[in-house]
């Protein structure tokens, strides 16, 4: 989920801004607002993990975005979807659109890195642990069985080489899971 | 190494692992040992040899199971050993630790919000680790002292199940999230410099553990059985 590099693209200023923020603040991403022109010197710099473009940009530039499909996010202010591009609604609640950029960029993440980074479910656990919840109250409150939980939590401490709880509470904090 | 007997060479033991040296402190020997052997070092200091040798397998091999028990060796010696190394820990390993952190996060050439959750993490470990030297020398070590008389008739003890020890979890987790999960940006020869002292607190925790596990609490359980 961290370092995925983003970079983001669309002529509404503050919903990039927007964007920036968030995903840095709450995905600790590392990201990069550029406008148009930015496309014609891209070579120059790294190629990012993820684009996020509105849909001017990617008619403006097509050609530099075919290619690029995989890895192009198209920011729509709808439910509509487009063909071969994955989208995000941007009118979509301020929780909904975290869950859709944490599943995007985990994704992302686990193609990088499979054996150290924490699933969506892990995560979530984790951020359980993190609060002082016991494994009972975790299984309660995510409507799993204990064993799950148990599970979760080895396969955690598998990945991550931490076992105490309060290694996994900073380890949470390091890395913005709370 | 092989197991250290009283004709190992100390300066052999040394080179063979430095951090030896910080064990031998503890009993009153410094750098510069000569071609002194166990023995003749032991009857210098007026050290008992077995009681020496036990301490020191312990520390260098992990799967070392003291031939000698308490039986062997007083009460008072055990307790002596475990409070220098108490201090040890509190006087040097720690403020050492502490230090190198400063300076890592200090030295950072921009502000690097993971080293200093980190070094909070420590500073939990550290206190409990403090609570828990206070404990022992408020409470555990003089009721062991108190009663050595009993402890010197119990022929054998029930060896116990060993407990899962929180600050040695803590130790390896921090040792992890440094070799692991470190990031940002950060002077490296300082962190190798934290993620040393660190190493060198696990290792002597670690045969710490083993001797008031092994060693100790085995005859403080079978003379209190309610409160160890």
């Amino acid at each position: 989920m961290n370092n995925a590099r983003v970079i983001i693209s669309t002529h509404n200023t503050l919903a990039a801004l927007g964007l920036k923020k968030l995903l840095s603040e709450v995905f600790s991403t590392d990201v990069l607002v550029v406008d148009e022109s930015f496309f014609n010197v891209l070579s120059t710099t790294t190629e990012p993990h993820l684009f996020f473009v509105d849909q001017d940009t990617l008619v403006a530039r097509l050609p530099f975005f075919l290619p690029r499909k995989a890895k192009t996010v198209l920011l729509l202010p709808s439910d509509q979807s487009i063909e071969d591009f994955r989208t995000i609604n941007i009118t979509l609640t301020e929780s909904q659109l975290i869950n859709e950029f944490n599943s995007l960029l985990e994704a992302h993440h686990n193609k990088d890195k499979e054996s150290t980074a924490l699933s969506s479910r892990e995560a979530e656990v984790l951020r359980l642990i993190a609060s002082g919840k016991t494994n009972k109250e975790i299984a309660q409150e995510l409507n799993i069985s204990i064993n799950t939980v148990l599970t979760h939590r080895k396969n955690m401490t598998a990945k991550l080489g931490i076992k105490s709880v309060s290694g996994l509470s900073f380890y949470a904090m390091m890395n913005g899971i709370i | 190494m092989a197991l250290i007997n009283r004709d190992s060479k100390l300066c052999d033991i040394i080179l063979h692992d430095p951090s030896t040296i910080t064990v031998l402190d503890r009993f009153g020997i410094a750098l510069g040992v000569g071609d002194l052997n166990v023995e003749e070092a032991c009857q210098e200091h007026g050290i008992n040899v077995e009681f020496f040798t036990t301490i020191l397998n312990t520390f260098i091999n992990e799967n070392y199971f003291p031939q000698y028990t308490m039986a062997q060796f007083s009460a008072n010696e055990i307790v002596d050993y475990l409070i220098k190394t108490n201090n040890h820990y509190q006087q040097n390993v720690l403020s050492n630790i502490e230090r190198h952190f400063s300076f890592l996060i200090a030295k950072a050439p921009s502000h690097n919000n993971n080293l200093v959750i980190m070094k909070q993490f420590f500073d939990e470990m550290k206190s409990e680790l403090l609570q828990r030297i206070d404990d022992d020398n408020n409470r555990w070590f003089p009721e062991i002292c108190r009663n050595e008389k009993a402890i010197s008739q119990i022929a054998e003890a029930v060896t116990v199940e060993e407990p899962t020890d929180t600050i040695e979890d803590k130790i390896d987790d921090l040792i992890n999230m440094l070799v692991v999960h470190m990031k940002g940006d950060y002077d490296h020869n300082l962190g190798y410099a934290v993620l040393v002292a660190v190493f060198s607190l696990k290792k002597d925790i670690k045969q710490n553990n083993r001797i008031r596990n092994r060693i100790l609490r085995p005859f403080s359980n079978a003379l209190m059985p309610s409160n160890e």
